[in-house]
This record gives structure tokens, sequence and C-alpha cells, in this order.
């Protein structure tokens, strides 16, 4: 067992590795009510290419894979999982990203024997043709849901538009067609793959006791997974550094038009640590730039080209990267005019130490009041350890953020010729 | 651990509610003015929050605010509106580190100068509120009026509610009416904030870390001399159907949405009404209920449908996202499981799921610092005396027989759908 110890923040994180590879991660909270577990495997809708375990060749899949798997396992033959939970007073939920998939509950009461159900029902698949064909229906509704959500029409049109072959373009649930061709084989073999306890972890946070939760998991584990010593990894298509298109627009039923500015980052390749340091440099960039205290956003606010939706951020991984400046406006074709403008004008100037030193202070804030909620913990956690970093450690890393690394990137990502201007326009 | 706040009455319907919290890494301020709703100031009333954030007589620009609050370690600036039975309530929240974490243990005074100048000491020209912020904030809410159509659910919901009580305040749409627009300018605007402010109700609460010379600096910091308080009304409620509506609206749209309004009857303040709250759980609270397993799970008609009790109005709403002609077979089974719940027909395992989980979820409200401002501040609505720990006691005292005679109550009131045409 190890403990890592962050005092500024003043949070501990334990640490232990089981004899079947898996890793259990544990932050004490003490006095809080609610204990939260989450079971994660570094498996996401971007894996759908990938050398399936005991084979050499690889193998594409439908799109919409990861996320049917999340919704399946909840199936086994003789019990209802849902109600397994709800008996124990525990509230089940899963999620599926473009990079992982995540099991997860949170209760007040019977914490371990929920444990104990969560790593049994995560390591048990149970797929018949019948149960995988009646989720169909179920998904299918699911994926119209978002169709019919103009935010993520607008988000996935802009990944269309930067991305040619990197799955990252791909819906996470797949499309009413896709999801057609799965079937028990196709989920089995991306199971036995990916839920392999050396690819997941575990992670707990509450006022728990740490022994006891390793030796409830020891207990119930499924020991019969083969050690791989091999990392499993989803095979990612060459992307070109171009974007595809330019602009992209599409009609749907909503009140104003949206608008989503992407940048395709070409500087890719880094991770852990140095990943981390660049998705956070990257998103102090925008909020200098774009935030809500910058003068561009109170300039095209008073004009009333942009409203408090208006927002920007980064995101990537070590194969794919892209910041996006998103919101709603009367006249989307300006503000990417202004954007545009502005970048320019930007880069001739350099950027205020005032400014910067301020997005920092707020990012200390944000960090801290995120350590108040238990699901922001976990999801936090989640996401920055198939990235090979602790997020306990975030300050020491924002502090080590200088200026001139924030002008850098502005001068290697923000570029004109990486733009792509996404529209949803009303009907 | 049991919450209870410390009441002080500044003065004249000004109340500080002071809550004690050691286990976040944040302080956490509100301010809530209790408005009664009416058509004729609802469009007002949701304005001044939109135009008050834009500056004070200090801080005159949002630039300027949004500046202060992220030298103050990003604290969070948060304001809202909203419909809780017939009260239009608007909120202004500040939520910041606590000193001791970023090396600065007496900076909360700044958050409190910040909120107290927002609500009391707005940004003037001549005795009204400022043109241009009156007049941008005027586009803004009429784009938020119109957005109502972008989240598909809640519009539907919202419809649902709006055709339902046709009659009835708790209709109004709390962000107001477009052709009101036109008749407000900056100076009506602060006319009416000035009586806003000398005649509502004010809610301030606070959590998180204080001492004596703390609680002083709030007591003297929100104390504003003003006329005698206004007496918020009871909704009126009533088990009887009162429109019998079967309302179709069409959309270019992938999925239809459901949504079915009952009224129960069954005040708030009343002991059936902790068996409301069960047997609607029960019917349609989570995946283990009634609904999630005959919509979703057998039939496969739905990702979502539940069930939700609103709790001033004594309403309760199904609804569930399905394709248009599943809408008779959907229908169906919801009737069809009323009905059960209507004849008993459900186990004493089914209770206890569904109190455990009503109680998991209240006893949650103890880990966010937002929702216990938001609890205690419901608790005053409501006048409602009771600690967490007693409305927990009263959800594990209720019976079988409790949620028959409950479910026996809910009328069907008016069918929504929003017709899918895609």
């Amino acid at each position: 067992m190890k403990v890592l110890e962050n005092k500024i923040v003043d949070e501990r994180l334990y640490y232990k590795r089981l004899k079947s590879g898996l890793d259990i991660y544990f932050m004490p909270k003490t006095g809080y009510v609610k204990k939260h577990a989450v079971f994660a495997t570094n498996y996401g809708s971007n894996d759908n290419r990938f050398i399936p375990i005991g084979e050499d060749r690889a193998v594409t899949v439908p799109e919409g894979i990861a996320h049917f798997l999340e919704h399946k396992l909840f199936e086994e033959p003789d019990i209802n999982i849902f109600d397994k939970f709800s008996k124990l007073g525990a509230y089940v939920n899963a999620y599926t990203n473009f990079n992982q998939t995540a099991y997860l509950f949170s209760s007040t009461d019977h914490f371990y024997e929920s444990l104990e159900l969560l790593v049994k029902f995560v390591q048990n698949p149970y797929f018949t043709d019948e149960n995988v064909e009646k989720e169909k229906g179920i998904i299918g509704q699911e994926i119209k849901m978002y169709q019919d959500n103009p935010n993520w029409r607008v988000f996935f049109n802009c990944l269309n538009g930067m991305y040619f072959e990197h799955p990252i373009k791909n819906d996470i649930a797949g499309t009413i067609e896709s999801i057609n061709h799965i079937n028990k084989e196709i989920l089995y073999k991306a199971y036995n793959t990916f839920y392999n306890p050396s690819n997941m972890v575990l992670f707990v946070v509450g006022d728990l006791s740490f022994d006891k939760i390793v030796e409830r998991v020891n207990k119930v584990e499924n020991k019969n997974f083969k050690r791989e010593a091999n990392k499993i990894e989803g095979i990612y298509p060459d992307e070109p550094k171009e974007i595809k298109e330019k602009y992209i627009e599409e009609k749907l039923a909503t009140s104003i038009p949206l608008f989503a500015i992407g940048f395709k980052d070409i500087n890719l390749g880094t991770k852990a640590k140095e990943q981390i340091k660049k998705d956070l440099t990257t998103n102090i960039l925008l909020d200098i730039l774009f935030g809500n205290s910058s003068k561009f956003y109170n300039k095209l606010y008073e004009k009333g080209l942009i409203d408090n939706s208006f927002g920007s951020y980064f995101t990537g991984r070590a194969d794919y990267g892209h910041s996006l400046i998103v919101g709603q406006s009367v006249s989307p074709k300006e503000v990417y005019e202004e954007v545009i403008k502005y970048i320019k004008d930007i880069k001739k100037n350099k950027l205020s130490e005032e400014n910067f030193n301020r997005i920092k202070s707020k990012n200390i804030g944000g960090f801290l009041m995120g350590l108040n909620s238990i699901e922001f913990i976990s999801n936090y956690f989640i996401d920055n350890y198939f990235n090979d970093f602790l997020f306990i450690d975030f300050l020491e890393i924002l502090d080590s953020i200088s200026l001139y690394d924030v002008e850098t990137r502005l001068e290697n990502h923000l570029l004109e010729e990486n733009i792509v201007l996404s529209i949803v326009n009303p009907l | 651990m049991v919450l209870k706040p410390e009441r002080i009455n500044i003065n004249k319907g000004i109340s500080l509610n002071l809550i004690k919290m050691d286990k976040f890494k944040s302080n956490l301020l509100s301010l809530y003015l209790i408005i009664p709703l009416n058509r004729e100031e609802v469009t007002k009333n949701a304005l001044l929050p939109l135009v008050l954030k834009r500056g004070t007589k200090e801080l005159n620009t949002n630039l300027k605010i949004q500046r202060k609050l992220e030298e103050l370690y990003g604290s969070e600036l948060n304001v809202d509106v909203n419909k809780t039975g017939e009260k239009q309530v608007i909120r202004f929240t500040i939520e910041g580190p606590k000193g001791r974490y970023v090396n600065d243990e007496k900076y909360m005074t700044q958050i409190i100068d910040l909120l107290k100048s927002l609500v009391y000491n707005p940004y003037l020209e001549k005795d009204a509120f400022g043109f241009q912020y009156v007049k941008q904030e005027k586009e803004n809410l009429k784009r938020l009026i119109e957005a109502r159509i972008n989240d598909k659910r809640s519009y539907a919901i919202g419809r649902c509610i709006e055709e339902m009580y046709i009659n009835e305040k708790f209709s109004i749409y709390p962000l107001g009416y477009i052709e009101d627009l036109d008749s407000i300018d900056n100076k009506i605007l602060y006319e009416h904030y000035n009586k806003i402010l000398d005649r509502v109700p004010i809610e301030i609460f606070y959590v998180g870390e204080y001492d004596n010379e703390l609680t002083n600096y709030l007591i003297d910091s929100f104390r504003i001399e003003r006329e005698d308080v206004l007496k918020l009304e009871r909704e009126s409620i009533t088990s009887n159907v009162q429109t019998k509506n079967m309302i179709h609206e069409d959309m270019d749209i992938n999925q239809g949405k459901l949504v079915l309004g009952y009224r129960t009857g069954i005040p708030y303040d009343s002991s059936l009404y902790n068996g409301l709250l069960v047997g609607s759980d029960i019917l349609g609270g989570g995946p283990n209920s009634k609904l999630f397993r005959n919509v979703r799970e057998a039939e496969s008609l739905a990702y979502y449908i539940g069930s939700k009790v609103y709790k001033y109005k004594s309403l309760m709403i199904i609804d569930g996202g399905i394709d248009s002609h599943n809408l008779e077979k959907t229908i169906e089974i919801i009737r069809f499981e009323i009905d059960n719940m209507k004849k008993g027909i459900f186990t004493q395992e089914d209770i206890d799921v569904s109190k455990k989980s009503i109680k998991a979820s209240m006893e949650s409200i103890k880990d966010s610092i937002f929702l216990i401002s938001e609890f205690f501040f419901s608790r005053e609505l409501s006048k409602d005396g009771r600690t967490l720990e007693e409305a927990l006691n009263d959800i594990e005292r209720v019976t079988k027989e409790d949620i028959i005679e409950s479910s026996n109550k809910i009328n069907l009131d008016t069918i929504y759908f929003l017709r899918n045409l895609r």
C-alpha cells in the first residue's frame, strides 16, 4: 500500500495493486455522508479498432460498441442489477465517453456490499441474442434524443469538420444503423480485451476504510482473467494535420443559431504530465483570450453578438486535440470573423502578466471548490488517471506554467489554417 | 451531525441564516428575493438579475466584476430566476475558497461587499438603471424566452404545466413574455426594483466558516431601511381535474416527448404528502421503478421515463421520450401502472427500496454546500420547522396504506404530446 499526500489541498490518496493487476485508489472524505465508487476501463468510443486479446490481427468494430457494452453489462442471468443496488439503497449509473467507460454508484449505507456488487457485475458479462436485440430499441431512443439536441449536433459537426479518420468524429452511441450490426460475439470480443483488470481502475471516495475496501474487492473479483503483459490499446488511424472542412451547417428546431469554432491541434504525442500541462496551458490561454473577464468577450457581449452561453475549452489526448469556442449568436459568422481578427492582433502584442496571474488564481479556486464534490473528484480522477496523472497534484502543474508557455501555445496552436466553423441554424 | 441554521432577523423581512460547515473547502453566500408570481410583473422581475449583474456602483462593468471575482481566487457568482410554486425567486450566490487554502484569511468580507453591491448598490444613471444595460439585457431576455424550445424535454414539461394551469398563476412562465418587453425601460425597471427592495421578503444564507465578527459584518451589510414586508400567499391546490386536456404539438424532431400532468390535492404539510413521495418513487423514481421496468426494460419504448412530484402546487408529472407511433401503447402502460398503485399492487420491498432511495438523496444534501442553502431556503418558504433528521423519520414512517390512499387522490388532468415529425 502507498499513501500519496498533498498538504496544500489537504487530501490523501491511498493506492494498492491487487494480484490480478487491478489498481485500487481511495480518497478519504471525513464527514461526508455519501460514499462513491467507480470502476472504469480505459476504453471508450474512440477504441473501435483493436487487436482482440489472444489474437494477432486488428479488427474494426461497429461504432457505438463501447456504449452498447456499458448498457449490456447491467444484464445478469437471474437478477436485475438495478434491483440489487436499489435494495441496498445505492444509486448505480454508468457513462461512456471518447476514452473511458465507467460504472459507478453512490450510497449512504451498505457501501461494502454495494462495492462487491459493482465489481461482480462489471466482471461477469451476460450477453444473449435476445437481450442484445432488446437493447437496440432503447439505445435507438437515446440516439434520437441526442439528435434533437442542437448543442450536441453543433459539437459533432465541428469534430467532423476537423477530422478525416480519427474516431473522435463519431457519435459515442454510434448510429441507429451501426448499432444494428452489433451482436453478442462482437460484444464479448471487446469485453474480453478491454475489461482485463490490468486495463481498469477502481476508485473509491468517502468516509471509509481502505483496508476493508481492498479486502472486499479481493474477495469478489474475478480471478479468471489472464494477466496481460502488454498494454491494451486501441489502434488509431493516421490523421492528417489538416482539417477536413472549413464550414459545416445544419438546420434544426432551435430558436437561435448555435456555433462551434474548432482549432485542430497539431502538437500531438504528449503524454502524462506533459499532456496535462499542455491541456491546462491551453485552457489558461483560452480563458485569457475569450473568458468572461476578457475585453473580447465583453466587447462582443455589448454588441449583442454573444451571450453568456459563450465559452471556450481545450481537450485532447496523445492522438488528438482541439480547442472549441462555442455559443449562440444571431450572427455566428460575424463572431467567427471577430475571432480570426482578434487572434491575428493578439499575436502581434504580448499577453499581459496581470491577466495571466488572475486566470491562474481563478484556477486555484476552481480546483479547491471542485474538491468539495465527490462526483467531481470521481470524474476528474478517472479522466486524469488514464492519462497517467494523479489529479491531487493539479496545483503543482498549475504552478509550473509560465506566461512564456502560454504565449508559445498561442503561436503554435491557434492557427488560421486549422479553424473549422460549425453552425446549427433554426429551421 | 444535525444541521440547524442560526437564524437572525436583520430587520423587516430580511433574515440571515448561518450554517456552520467545516468539511467544505469553500464558503457560500446566497441571497434570495421572494416575489409573488404575477402576470403583470413577471417579465420585469426576470429582467432584474440580468441587469443587476452588469455592474455595481463601484464596479460598473461586467469586466470589472469578473476580474474582481478572479482576483478573489476564482470565486463564482451565480444569478438565477426561478418559479417555486406561485413565487418567483431571484437568487444571487457567490462561493469562494476558504481563506486558509489561499493564505488570505480575511477576504470573505470582500465577497460580502460584492454581493451587497450587486443587490443594493447597482450601477445607476440619473436615478435609473444603465440605459445600455437595460437595452441589451432586454434583448438577451427575449432570446432566453425564445430559447425555451431548445431543450425539448423541459419545453414539453413546461408546456404541459402551462396548459394544465391555464387559469391559475402557476401557468406563468418564470422568464416572462416577449410582448411585455417594449413597455420596459431603464427608469421603469429601476422604479419597479425599488418597490421590490422595499416590500419583498429577503432570505440570506451563509454556509461555511464564520465568527462573531463576520456575523456582525453580514448583519450590517444587509440591513436596509424599508417598508412593511409583503405577506406571501399560500398556493391554492385541488385534486379536481380543471382542464382535462389532450394537447398535441408538432415539431420537426426525432423523438416525441410525452408528458402527463396529475393533480394530487395533497398539501406538502399533510402527513399524506410523504406517502405521495414514496408512491411516486415506486411508480417512476428510478431504474427500479414500475415505469422504468415496464416502459423501458420490458418494451424498449423509451430511453427515459419517470415521475416527479412538484411540491408547492402538489402536482405529479410523468414524462418520457418516445416515438409517435408508440403513444397509445405507452399511455396504456402508464395507466395500468397507476391503477396498480391505486389498488395496492406493489410489495413491501418496493416500499423499502423507495424509502431508501428518497432518504439517501435527502441525506446527500449534507455533502453539497449549495444544496444545504437551497434546502434551508425551501424550509423557510414552506414554513417547515423540521430538521433534516425529522424529515427522514417521516419518510420512514410511511405505510402501505398511506401510499394507496395518496395514489387514490391523484387525477390525470392533462396529456401533452410533442409529436416528432422526423
